[in-house]
């Protein structure tokens, strides 16, 4: 599943989905292949190196191409906050995964990524200053929720309601600059949170922590271009 | 009276050739501090309007000419140094190279008002003019545009400024509509069901705003079904050209049939057509 790999070697990453990733050794080069139901989805060659191969789950708002850097969660259900309280709930998120060389210095390059989960976008907010929003919908749980390691992750999100007001929460807005990603052996966690100034303005935020420590810190695709990156908190100025 | 005198009636000349040196540059460094107040000042304010080279361009202008204009209108009065005669050829060039250069500096000031009001940028596509293409580049005097068909356009600005200006990127998310006329013995209710999955498989139609499919009228030949997607501005083509036929495809896949225009013709007397041959004439 997800792990470092030393080529050549065949996995297959799923056995409904029938997604198998091999990587084959051709003199100094690697050739890189992922299939789906046997049919060749990718293939390239990496030239001169001999790298070990990182799969691991990244920010998913990479697919089908680059469009936004924001994923907005709607609640199936909307969830009631009292004024002052906090309250952690537990949401799913779609999980993207990327394939990484890593060269002898540690540097990581994607050289594929691909998703099981389904893609869809949205608009958030107004349609001149708005935002453009991978669009996820998840129920509201109360527990860690039982997910399929390659579809779904958690979000541990904790909500904060600083307004005086009783707080009706029906989405919530993340910043993939911001991602902190962590998995284990099942499961894809992270842990956020999101802080409601008034009834139309609210920040979501990652922690650097994982949701239980046994878990292993993921290599985002932001993390391994090196970016400087001015702002990783979602803005949610256009409601709850 | 010359503009000299007037001038100098309220900055007297100095006679002290020590006092005119040390005044001259008092004056030269108060006009640089103060023009570089104002570009300080005006590149905080237009940096978000305006990209770099052309605020450089613009910025440059306005400290040089501020310099210049305090040169000539009281640093040359101070040193008594008469500027009428300049003026007056000045002012004949100036109305010379006024009419010659009226179009460029109309195309330079129209340049300058697009740049802060930005209602294009580069790359985006736009129609400006019945020119449709994407913007390649706003120039001081020109916008260069890129026909689809791979043309080169180059604008004046002040056509740009002047013209209606329609920017097909400038909102985040638009909409396209299809019309799918199908036949009256066809289940309408399943062609909705079956066009709003299609839509809902397709990421870039988006979630919000909805889409929107229903019966918009019972046509001549067929029952239209109106159906309208939103998706974001910069995928909204190909979005538009691939639903298109992944929706006929999947409602024919259902039994569902695009209508044709047709008639059905009743005969008071019906046709005699058992005695005619192949070619449609009368065999007895």
């Amino acid at each position: 599943m997800y792990e470092i790999y030393h080529p050549p070697f065949t996995t297959e990453l799923t056995d409904f989905e029938d997604t198998v990733i091999t990587v084959e050794k051709q003199g100094s080069d690697l050739v890189y292949k992922r299939t789906f139901q046997g049919k060749e989805e990718t293939e390239l060659v990496l030239l001169n190196n001999d790298g070990d191969i990182l799969i691991n789950p990244i920010e998913p708002v990479n697919l089908p191409r680059k469009l936004t850097s924001f994923l907005l969660i709607e609640f199936k259900r909307p969830a009631l906050i009292r004024p002052g309280d906090r309250k952690k709930i537990y949401l799913t998120f779609p999980v993207e995964i990327g394939v990484f060389v890593t060269d002898r210095s540690g540097n990581h390059e994607v050289i594929d990524t691909f998703t099981f989960s389904r893609v869809k976008f949205t608009l958030y907010g107004s349609h001149n200053h708005g935002l453009i929003c991978r669009h996820w919908e998840s129920d509201v749980y109360s527990e860690e929720p039982k997910t399929d390691l390659m579809h779904e992750g958690y979000i541990e999100l904790e909500i904060i309601n600083d307004s005086n007001h009783m707080m009706e929460v029906t989405q919530a807005v993340f910043n993939a600059y911001g991602m902190k990603i962590y998995y284990g052996d099942s499961r894809i966690g992270m842990k956020a949170s999101m802080r409601i100034i008034n009834k139309l303005l609210a920040e979501t935020d990652f922690s650097t922590y994982p949701t239980t420590s046994r878990f292993k810190r993921s290599m985002e695709l932001y993390t391994s271009r090196k970016l400087i990156i001015n702002g990783t908190k979602g803005i949610m100025e256009f409601g709850l | 009276m010359t503009n000299s005198t007037i001038i100098t009636q309220y900055i007297p000349p100095l006679s002290d050739p020590f006092l005119q040196i040390i005044t001259v540059v008092l004056i030269l460094f108060f006009t640089v501090v103060l023009g570089k107040g104002i570009t300080i000042y005006l590149q905080r304010t237009l940096k978000d309007k305006m990209d770099k080279e052309h605020l450089n361009i613009l910025l440059k202008t306005i400290y040089y000419g501020l310099i210049v204009l305090v040169i000539l209108g009281v640093i040359f009065p101070v040193l008594d140094i008469d500027t009428s005669g300049l003026l007056v050829a000045g002012g004949v060039v100036g109305i010379v190279i006024g009419f010659a250069s009226q179009s460029i500096v109309g195309n330079f000031i129209s340049g300058i008002f697009l740049m802060v009001e930005r209602p294009i940028k580069i790359g985006d596509q736009v129609n400006i003019d019945n020119k449709l293409g994407y913007v390649e580049d706003i120039k001081i005097i020109s916008t260069i545009i890129r026909t689809y068909e791979g043309l080169y356009i180059r604008l004046p600005n002040e056509t740009v400024f002047t013209t209606s200006i329609t920017n097909y990127v400038a909102n985040l998310v638009r909409r396209f509509e299809y019309v799918v006329g199908i036949r009256y013995e066809d289940d309408a209710d399943k062609a909705i069901a079956i066009i709003k999955d299609l839509i809902d498989e397709q990421p870039y139609a988006l979630v919000n705003p909805s889409p929107s499919v229903f019966v918009d009228n019972l046509g001549d030949n067929a029952v239209n079904i109106t159906v309208r997607v939103w998706a974001p501005a910069v995928e909204w083509y190909d979005t538009k050209t691939k639903l298109l036929w992944i929706i006929k495809k999947t409602l024919e896949e259902n039994g569902i049939e695009i209508a044709f225009p047709q008639r059905t013709v009743w005969f008071a007397n019906g046709l005699d057509t058992r005695n005619m041959d192949g070619n449609g004439i009368h065999e007895d």
